[in-house]
């Protein structure tokens, strides 16, 4: 049995060496069979997402083609784990490792998939199309629900930071005679709308306290994928109405609706979107090479308690999840509204995924996000650790590459998100998927993200946002490269 | 070598085979020899003319698949500039090159490249070079610090090269200058340093200016205003500009400004990858010919193929030579 530490918590360094006592000690008591220890691996993570997708044991499995490879991994979440209940949550686990999936207690929503591909982005989307729901249930505003219960990218200060420093981009654009008689800005995932309302006003106010006459020639594009949210903001920046536009985009794919603006675009923002794109994830494990499936699952327990509270027969537990899925909380067979809010809250509480590793030959056969060649990542991932898991955030990479050609020669893209800068940091803290109220979050591979925006010709940085204390958000900032 | 009216050409690269990147950074790594990598420079070069002739090209490059990119390739050669040939991990990225001396007169070597071109294909050919202006934006001066007179000096140096070229037989020359783009105030100067340039050299010399084209993107934006009339000055048979992508407005300026150019029109859009129509492209150059006369025409990319996927760069050449076609059967060529 190997035993990989992957967070140590200074303060909680007690709790650590008390579960490996534990472990060590059912080891050693012969309590898991010989033929299984020679092949564990247990790993011990401390999951910073208080509501995520684990149990506080998991087993994972590896398969290459059709058959298990022999070791077994396990996790442990050091947030989850009870000391009273470790020891048999241990060898369940690597009882169930062994056995088939029809005797664990488990009720599942879908196949073993792609993890980009996985139910859990279906909720995901639900919860951003019927978002009042949502917050009308739980009490409070999505961004209550943040780590810090505000949103980051409506911080006045970096924001005037933000507009400052464009103002200047302008000057010097102008100094050159080369500054275009319409000023594109775009912001994706507007949420509120009032980032965008506040930047607005800055920028009004510092372009008429230093007489440049930039402002009216600003054109505004706020853009979302939901119409709803793009409503909302369209009060938010109602003094601005003159110059802001609306539009219905797909943040994985920009350049699809915004082509017109090709090399036109001077600046791009986007806060908090990367972090809730849909990702697979890769894992090198001895040298080889996996991607994780998953399946996701209620504990049979759980379903039950559900279908019981909101009197839905066991029997059609799943099909009402999946009409949740398709048709919204408001279609469901349950007595009202406040019911079918209720049980797509409580199914989403549940929700846990079952992972696996598929063994790959290489690069290429890895699911890599649309657009990129395995040979441009080669030698990123050879560069991965002989043990490391780490996020290909598909849909950010995607999201990335299908909007930098909006940028002008001399435009900038800034993202605002949660960001592992250097690789190597995934294997010292978990990276998510976390459960954000009823969305997915997931760290966003700022690594990759660099290596990627390098090989197409731009710069890319990283800055941490010292605008709060404690913050966890970098600021991303692309400009062409020479 | 007879030309048809209306001749197409290409502005120099041609499509980068993603293999032939791998191999190239495999050569900085010390993976492969110096040797090895010519072999597969030839065996590259000759495909890419390969390709031309096949899509019907009249006047052909070697692709300039032997070049990392249009700066280094001069830098190394240059003598007196140091090159740290440690200072990139990719091929394409460009070497720290520095000048910290006068720089004397030597050849560059480039004969070689002409010679395997003439003896790989019976088309007419092109050579093209970059010009002082761009490379004294990229190589740091720690010596003159005056950029018209370290361009100057290249020039000098380029000059005598252009005229071994010309002894080994090259009747085409293009000059790749885009940095004017970025950088207009300079555009007197750089015109001085182009006539030094060109200066006794025997051969028909198109001026090709864009807006750039690293990594398949413009560097800069603006119109071609700036070149006016300041590049009347400029002892150079053709203006090799862009249009495909930013439109045809700037033709005006053929018009607004007698002058005695060819114009060397770019009619494909490197930078998108959806391949025009060969109708697409005629409409261009019958746009081109409202201020140009077709004996003065030549059709052409905007700029380099190097960033294409080789199956779209090889259908939009086609498509290129599809569309001069149909236009010169109306202008009765």
């Amino acid at each position: 049995m190997i035993l990989h530490v992957n967070h140590l918590q200074p303060d909680r360094t007690a709790l650590t060496s008390s579960v490996v006592s534990s472990l060590v000690t059912v080891a050693g008591e012969g309590q898991v069979p010989r033929r299984i220890l020679d092949n564990l691996s247990v790993h011990l993570d401390w999951v910073q997402y208080k509501t995520n997708f684990r149990e506080a044991v998991t087993v994972r499995r590896a398969t290459k083609g059709e058959d298990l490879c022999p070791w077994i991994e396990v996790g442990v979440d050091l947030r989850q784990v009870r000391q009273d209940t470790l020891k048999e949550e241990f060898i369940q686990a690597l009882n169930e490792a062994a056995a088939d999936a029809t005797s664990r207690k488990r009720v599942y929503l879908e196949p073993f998939t792609p993890m980009r591909c996985s139910i859990i982005w279906t909720f995901n989307n639900l919860f951003w199309h019927h978002l009042p729901l949502w917050e009308k249930a739980s009490g409070r505003g999505f961004e209550k629900a943040l780590p810090s219960g505000q949103s980051d990218a409506n911080h006045p200060l970096a924001i005037a930071d933000s507009v400052a420093d464009f103002w200047t981009l302008l000057k010097d654009l102008e100094n050159q005679k080369q500054l275009p008689a319409e000023i594109f800005v775009l912001e994706i995932g507007v949420g509120t709308g009032k980032r965008a309302a506040v930047w607005l006003n800055r920028f009004r106010d510092l372009d008429r306290e230093r007489g440049t006459q930039y402002y009216p020639r600003i054109r505004f594009l706020l853009s979302d994928y939901s119409v709803t949210t793009l409503d909302a903001a369209q009060q938010t920046v109602k003094d601005h109405r003159e110059l802001a536009s609306f539009l219905a985009v797909d943040a994985l794919d920009p350049f699809k609706s915004l082509s017109f603006l090709r090399y036109k675009v001077l600046y791009i923002h986007l806060t908090n979107v990367y972090d809730n794109l849909p990702t697979d994830e890769l894992v090198t494990r001895d040298g080889r090479l996996y991607f994780v499936e998953v399946r996701s699952y209620l504990p049979a327990a759980e379903a039950s308690r559900i279908s019981e509270a909101f009197g839905v027969p066991p029997a059609e537990f799943i099909r009402t999840v999946v009409r949740l899925l398709e048709a919204g909380p408001q279609h469901l067979s349950l007595s009202d509204l406040q019911q079918g809010v209720g049980f797509w809250r409580a199914v989403w509480d549940a929700v846990r995924l079952e992972e696996r590793f598929v063994s790959i030959e290489g690069v290429s056969e890895a699911p890599l996000p649309p657009g990129i060649r395995p040979s441009q990542l080669e030698t990123f991932i050879a560069s991965a650790g002989t043990n490391q898991r780490f996020h290909v955030s598909s849909g950010a990479v995607e999201s990335f590459v299908n909007t930098v050609p909006l940028l002008h020669p001399r435009g900038f893209l800034q993202v605002q998100d949660i960001f592992v800068t250097d690789l190597a940091d995934y294997s010292r803290m978990f990276r998510g998927p976390g459960k954000m109220d009823g969305s997915v979050v997931n760290w966003v591979n700022g690594a990759l993200l660099a290596e990627v925006g390098e090989q197409a010709g731009y710069d890319v940085h990283f800055a941490p946002f010292h605008y709060r204390e404690g913050s966890r958000t970098s600021i991303l900032y692309t400009t062409h490269r020479e | 070598m007879n030309l048809p009216i209306l001749p197409t050409t290409v502005v120099g690269s041609y499509s980068m085979p993603g293999w032939l990147e791998r191999l190239k950074t495999e050569y900085f790594a010390r993976r492969i020899s110096r040797h090895e990598l010519d072999e597969i420079h030839d065996s590259a070069v000759k495909a890419a003319i390969k390709d031309q002739e096949v899509a019907g090209v009249d006047i052909i490059t070697d692709g300039e698949l032997r070049r990392d990119n249009m700066i280094d390739y001069f830098a190394e050669r240059l003598p007196g500039v140091q090159t740290d040939h440690g200072s990139k991990k990719f091929y394409y990225d460009f070497y720290d090159s520095v000048v910290r001396g006068k720089i004397p007169m030597a050849s560059l070597r480039l004969v070689d490249d002409y010679r395997f071109l003439a003896a790989n294909t019976d088309r007419a050919t092109k050579f093209c070079v970059t010009g002082p202006h761009s490379l004294v934006k990229r190589i740091r001066d720690e010596f003159y610090k005056d950029e018209e007179a370290f361009a100057m000096d290249i020039a000098r140096v380029i000059n005598l090269e252009l005229k071994e070229l010309v002894r080994a037989g090259v009747r085409y020359f293009q000059i790749d200058e885009p940095y004017y783009s970025g950088f207009p105030e300079d555009l007197q100067w750089g015109v001085r340093v182009i006539n030094t340039l060109v200066d006794g050299v025997d051969a028909r010399i198109t001026l090709h200016v864009c807006y750039g084209n690293r990594y398949g993107k413009p560097s800069w934006a603006g119109n071609y205003r700036y070149l006016f009339p300041t590049i009347l000055d400029a002892n150079v048979h053709q203006l090799s500009l862009e249009f495909a992508r930013r439109g045809g407005e700037d033709l005006e300026l053929f018009k607004e400004f007698s002058n005695k150019f060819e114009l060397g029109a770019g009619v494909i859009d490197v930078k998108g990858h959806e391949v025009e129509t060969p109708e697409m492209v005629a409409e261009r150059i019958r746009k081109a010919l409202q201020f140009v006369p077709p004996d003065r025409l030549h059709i052409l990319p905007d700029c380099g193929c190097l960033h294409l996927p080789r199956e779209v760069a090889f259908n939009k050449l086609k498509a290129m030579v599809q569309g001069a076609r149909l236009v010169r059967r109306e202008v009765g060529g």
